[in-house]
């Protein structure tokens, strides 16, 4: 048995570095209409993966603006359509709305594509392997199945395409595993469903006892519970994912994450939005720093190992899905 | 010399090597590794922060480079204008200037250009659907049948058909008849031609004539698809809000499109002024009659403004009267009246 190693993310980046960067692909993005945001989307990612750092290697990011240039007009296009044809007549709307969903697992298919396969750590890239047919399953079939059974099949679905997206990404040759069940879905969101039953009664007390006044805290509460799904979701999900015999791990806790959202949430009203990078880089930090790999052995030595397999792939199909779409 | 780490790119294994330039040649040394790149070939990553940078080999290899100064020192660089930009705070706090500018400017002249090349291009079908959906949430909540009697309509209507024409113009009228006693006198077109008409303005005035007036405005609102351009235009400033503040919510998004997209603006009452002016003379009336009826309308309305307890949805309304420097308006279209 080899020794297990605790490799946690380290997060380098700096507030105000990357407001300088922000602001003036803010100002080139408005000043050309929209079309750098595409060159600006690139250089954000950049900063982000080169700042994330695992046992002593950053990641990188390979995307072409010319690629989510492309994306984005697809997106602004079909966002554009559905609005028009909505205003025009609630028939036609509908009917464009039936057509874009029936793409739209295609589509998310082509994302998933060019975000994996445009990432890479130590000069290995990542793949994404999951095929049309599963994804119309998983984004099309099961979402229908969870608005006809008013949302009680919600944590099946969301646990079918977690377990889509991370089963069916590798790093190198090496894939992803996902090991959470359907049940541990439904525990998180029966406790959500729980706090939300004690709360609705809580309530009612108040109001029957006369102090209606506090009902104001109730969007407290909700936030409070909001959180509670926005950390125990991302640790079930990373705590269950494992790559090769590696397990990787997520301990977000409530409190932390609620003071940093809360924080941020103000600053940026405050400051118009200038706040904004600063808010970005803070949460990615508190996300990131919380979350690792459990290594078996040497992580070095394992990614070594690797070698036969990786050399054996070739090179990838390059620049064939360059396409990115965010919706 | 300069320390980087070496990846191959076919395994995740790192190896520490050294970096020299020789004659345009970059050397990459270390134990067991001796590989030469000509610095041409060399795919030097921008810099980004103080992010590691990249050198990109031509056979998909790299090296991460953190000794930001060592490399620096080593390779000819130049920084270019977007890199000086994104490293320096002086640009950092002009850039936050220079985006407001241009969104206020984008906000004064391109939004209202666009919207006026797009309304101008709106098919019909468009235009009466926004007409339709407009006029069904007007009389769902805001608006009750006229009490006006059938042959009073009949004449008004009559009336404003026989006017004559200015060339050009292109739209189906509908005078439509509608009450709402909260709101005061007003009159108001929507982007397919209907103008609905309410009975406090038709109670304001003796003078059918002033109906006429007010109604060539309106009318002018139309020719001018003055009611599509505030649509689009609402419509943008929404989605350019959201786009920037989604990150925070999304309700905030719709109070400011609302605040700001009240009601037409002076330059369009102006166009709408100028529109009513032209075709009452063309039909040998007085461009007079419409200040009056300003007038009485400015009147009418001030008690109501002082109490200030119009309930918000009333004030959509205030695209005729209560539109400010009514007096400036009065001498642009009836020189003398004041």
């Amino acid at each position: 048995m080899q020794q297990q190693q605790e490799h946690t993310f380290e997060f380098t980046a700096d507030g105000w570095e990357y407001f300088r960067i922000w602001i003036v692909n803010l100002l080139l993005t408005v000043v050309t209409l929209g079309i750098y945001s595409a060159w600006a989307k690139v250089r954000r990612l950049q900063y982000f993966y080169r700042n994330t750092r695992l046992a002593d290697a950053g990641f990188e990011y390979h995307g072409t603006p010319m690629a989510i240039l492309k994306g984005r007009l697809i997106g602004a296009g079909l966002l554009l359509i559905y609005v028009v044809a909505g205003n025009l007549n609630p028939v036609v709307g509908l009917v464009i709305a039936l057509l874009i969903s029936a793409v739209m697992p295609w589509l998310i298919v082509r994302s998933l594509r060019f975000k994996l396969h445009n990432s890479s750590y130590r000069g290995l890239r990542f793949a994404f392997t999951g095929s049309d047919r599963d994804a119309y399953r998983v984004f099309l079939l099961f979402p229908i199945l969870t608005a006809l059974t008013l949302y009680l099949l919600a944590p099946f679905t969301h646990q079918r395409i977690k377990q889509y997206q991370h089963c069916n990404s590798q790093f190198g040759t090496t894939p992803f595993d996902f090991s959470a069940s359907v049940g541990n879905f439904y525990g998180v969101y029966l406790k959500v469903l729980g706090m939300m039953f004690v709360l609705g009664i809580l309530a009612a007390v108040l109001v029957a006892a006369g102090l209606p006044y506090f009902l104001a805290l109730l969007p407290i509460a909700m936030l409070f519970i909001g959180i509670y799904l926005a950390v125990s979701l991302p640790n079930l999900i990373w705590n269950s994912t494992s790559l090769g015999e590696h397990t990787f791990y997520s301990r977000m806790e409530v409190r932390p994450y609620l003071w940093i959202a809360f924080t941020n949430l103000l600053g940026i009203v405050f400051t118009l939005g200038l706040f904004i990078p600063f808010a970005d880089v803070r949460m990615t930090r508190y996300k990131l720093e919380h979350m690792g790999l459990l290594a078996q052995g040497d992580l070095a030595e394992f990614v070594a190992g690797q070698e036969q397999q990786i050399s054996a792939t070739g090179e990838e199909t390059a620049e064939m899905f360059d396409v990115d779409i965010s919706l | 010399m300069t320390a980087a780490l070496y990846f191959d790119g076919k395994t995740a294994a790192a190896h520490p090597v050294n970096l020299t330039l020789e004659a345009q040649t970059l050397l990459l040394r270390a134990d067991g590794i001796e590989l030469q790149w000509r610095l041409s070939d060399v795919q030097i990553s921008e810099r980004l922060g103080n992010t590691p940078r990249l050198l990109t080999f031509p056979d998909g290899s790299h090296c991460e480079v953190t000794d930001h100064a060592a490399l620096d020192a080593m390779l000819p660089h130049r920084r270019d204008w977007l890199d000086r930009m994104q490293h320096s705070l002086p640009w950092a706090l002009l850039s936050a200037v220079l985006i407001v500018a241009a969104l206020l400017a984008a906000y004064r002249y391109l939004l209202p250009w666009g919207a006026e090349v797009l309304a101008q291009r709106a098919p019909a079908s468009v235009l009466q659907q926004m007409g339709r959906s407009t006029l069904e949430t007007l009389d769902r909540f805001m608006l009750q049948p006229s009490t006006l009697n059938a042959a009073r309509q009949q004449t008004l209507t009559a009336k404003f058909a026989a006017l004559r024409p200015l060339p050009g113009a292109d739209m189906q009228y509908n005078i439509l008849f509608r009450s709402a006693p909260g709101a005061g006198p007003n009159a108001f077109a929507l982007p397919d031609g209907t103008i609905v008409l309410l009975d406090e303005l038709v109670a304001l005035t003796e003078d059918d004539n002033e109906i006429l007036a007010v109604l060539a405005h309106e009318r002018g609102h139309v020719e001018h698809r003055h009611g599509a351009r505030m649509v689009l235009q609402s419509s943008a400033v929404g989605l350019v809000i959201g786009w920037y503040m989604g990150d925070v919510s999304s309700l905030l998004t719709t109070i400011p499109a609302a605040v700001l997209e009240a009601g037409y603006s002076r330059d369009m009452e102006r166009e709408a002024d100028e529109y009513a002016a032209h075709m009452l003379q063309h039909n040998t009336l007085s461009p007079c009659l419409l200040t009056d009826m300003l007038n009485k309308l400015e009147t009418a309305h001030q008690p109501n403004e002082t109490a200030a307890s119009q309930p918000d949805a009333y004030k959509v309304m205030d695209y005729l009267a209560s539109h400010p420097a009514t007096g400036e308006r009065a001498t642009l279209l009836c020189p003398g009246s004041r």
